[in-house]
């Protein structure tokens, strides 16, 4: 087991008047990929916002390189290097894939303009299309930007929700490709994914949320999964 | 608007309603509509500031505008020159802005949008009601800061007063346009209008931005309201005035639209004035609801509008 980096102990969280989860426990090692799986509205983007600060935990712990981050505003969980792609993307629209990734980079500053470099460098796409309005991209183009702008942030940890989501077949490969680079980097990650060939691909272990608790977790490095006893777990 | 009566007389002879001079005074009019919208694309884009910020319509705008004019009003009789007052209200209001959507309104931000709404509006009303008690009963004036003239170019009469609100109001509105198009912190209010969440996701603290955001409103809205003092009596009820004509400005540019909002003061502000005379001088006064309900009817996104409804 590696050091750990984000360990989350009993995560109570929700809405006004809306629980939705219930003692959430996991951890992630630094280096370390942990997919967290589950069905529709069992609670997982609500689980990788809790941990970015965007929605506030009732009970629980959740420490991050040994600091207690649950409760943090979210500006100042980014600055601690804990940075998330979200289901909606939540891009600039009105703005150039440049001028994005340039804002991913806008509150830890540094070495922008060598950051854009390698950047360019992994995705030729983001370069080929750097001056192009966001808005007027496709979704998988959009996903990489947004994927991009995140980098640009220097992650510890990527939380990454649903990369793939809604994508076209050709780029649901692509960001499986570019995940499965940055795993070889050595960033630490949390995705949430819908396609699970894509996530027991890169991950190191996985967990199932179902109706905001843990119910299964299992170290794919201890023995292949068999994809189809997880569908069954997720969804029966 | 009802300016005081100008010292220029119109020219000898001169009947405005005679077949001829009706439309030769068609320059005149619009050049005073621009004038007279030049102050209300100033109040318009002041609440659009803060509306893009928290999309919360701040119902207590105009008595910002109001007070900012009471507050040089105060600190004019404290013997301080014109200039300095007005920066220093500026100031007051912009703190007063930022604090307002710290303490008020931001605790509630996630509740229901008439809960803002209201709050702000009582925000407005408590404003208000501590200019009453103190100026309720008086009408004052500001005193110009320059003399009060008028010139003829060509047939057309300009006074001091016209330009230089119209001076003022294109100096903020550049101003502003520089620093929203060629700052980097224009291009960080400019991300954070085209995504909140997207924003929070690249590190940026969205609350402080928004307590800025009310501040600058407040502070632009204030400037709207010491022009307004130059040429109308101050009042403690200017605000309703104000509020309703940067509404019917707002919502005929498109709701939200930082150009629409000054597009949207320049034609109703001409248009009070054409209508005004052409029809009816009850034009004057109604115009503005009038251009809120077609728009609303018709149009509901306005001229540049990038939303199709106004959500409270
Ligand atoms: N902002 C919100 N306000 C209220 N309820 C929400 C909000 N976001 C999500 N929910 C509810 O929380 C539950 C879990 O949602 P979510 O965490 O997005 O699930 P998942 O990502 O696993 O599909 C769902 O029932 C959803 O309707
Ligand atoms: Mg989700």
């Amino acid at each position: 087991m590696p050091e750990e980096m984000l360990v989350a102990k009993g995560v109570e969280a929700g809405y006004p008047n809306k629980q939705i989860l219930f003692g959430v426990d996991f951890s992630v090692g630094r280096s370390e990929v942990v997919a967290l799986l589950g069905a529709n509205g069992s609670g997982k983007s609500t689980a990788l916002n809790t941990i970015s600060g965007f929605v506030r935990p009732l009970a629980g712990s959740i420490r991050f390189d040994g600091a207690e981050i649950a409760g943090m505003p979210p500006h100042q969980i980014f600055r601690r290097g804990v940075i998330q792609v979200s289901q909606a993307r939540d891009l600039f629209p009105d703005m150039t894939v440049e001028e994005n990734l340039l804002l991913g980079a806008w509150v830890r500053g540094g070495e922008t303009a060598t950051l854009l470099e390698g950047l360019y460098r992994s995705f030729p796409r983001l370069a080929e299309r750097k001056t192009q309005m966001v808005r007027l991209m496709s979704g998988g183009e959009q996903q990489m930007v947004a994927i991009g702008r995140a980098l640009m942030g220097r992650p510890k940890i990527l939380l990454l929700d649903e990369p793939s989501g809604g994508l076209a077949p050709t780029f649901v490969n692509e960001i499986a490709a570019i995940i499965a680079t940055l795993k070889k980097t050595g960033i630490a990650m949390v995705i949430i994914e819908q396609n699970i060939k894509l996530a027991l691909s890169v991950a190191d272990r996985f967990l199932i949320l179902r109706d905001g608790r843990v119910t299964q977790r299992h170290d794919i490095s201890a023995g292949a999964a068999d994809e189809k006893e997880i569908v069954r777990s997720i969804y029966l | 608007m009802r300016p005081r009566a100008s010292p220029v007389l119109r020219p000898a002879g001169f009947d405005p309603h005679g077949a001829g001079p009706v439309l030769a005074l068609f320059p005149q009019l619009v050049v005073s509509g621009i004038a007279t919208g030049m102050l209300y694309a100033l109040i318009a884009l002041s609440m659009t500031v803060g509306y893009r910020a928290t999309t919360v319509v701040n119902f207590g705008h105009g008595d910002m505008v109001m007070a900012g004019a009471y507050a040089v009003f105060v600190l004019l009789g404290s013997g301080m020159p014109f200039l300095p007052a007005m920066v220093l209200a500026l100031a007051l209001l912009f703190a007063f802005g930022v604090l307002t959507q710290r303490v008020f309104m931001q605790p509630i931000i996630a509740g229901p949008h008439l809960s803002l709404a209201i709050m702000a509006l009582s925000i407005g009303y408590a404003v208000r009601g501590g200019a009453r008690l103190e100026w309720g009963s008086e009408v004052t004036t500001l005193t110009r800061p320059y003399p009060q003239d008028a010139f003829m170019v060509g047939s057309v009469v300009f006074t001091t007063d016209d330009l230089v609100i119209s001076g003022v109001v294109l100096g903020l509105l550049l101003a502003l346009f520089v620093v929203f198009h060629l700052t980097p912190i224009g291009r960080l209010i400019q991300a954070i209008f085209q995504s909140q969440r997207g924003a929070a996701l690249v590190g940026i603290n969205v609350h402080a931005f928004h307590g800025m955001m009310w501040g600058a409103g407040a502070a632009l809205g204030a400037a709207g309201g010491v022009l307004l003092a130059l040429i109308v009596p101050l009042s403690p009820d200017m605000g309703v005035w104000t509020l309703l004509r940067g509404f019917a400005a707002m919502t005929l540019g498109g709701f939200g639209s930082l150009h629409g909002a000054v597009i949207g003061g320049l034609l109703l502000g001409i248009m009070e004035k054409l209508l005004g005379f052409y029809v009816s001088t009850v034009f004057i006064d109604i115009t503005a609801y009038l251009v809120t309900i077609l728009v609303l009817l018709i149009r509901p996104s306005g001229l540049f509008g990038r939303q199709a409804s106004i959500r409270v």
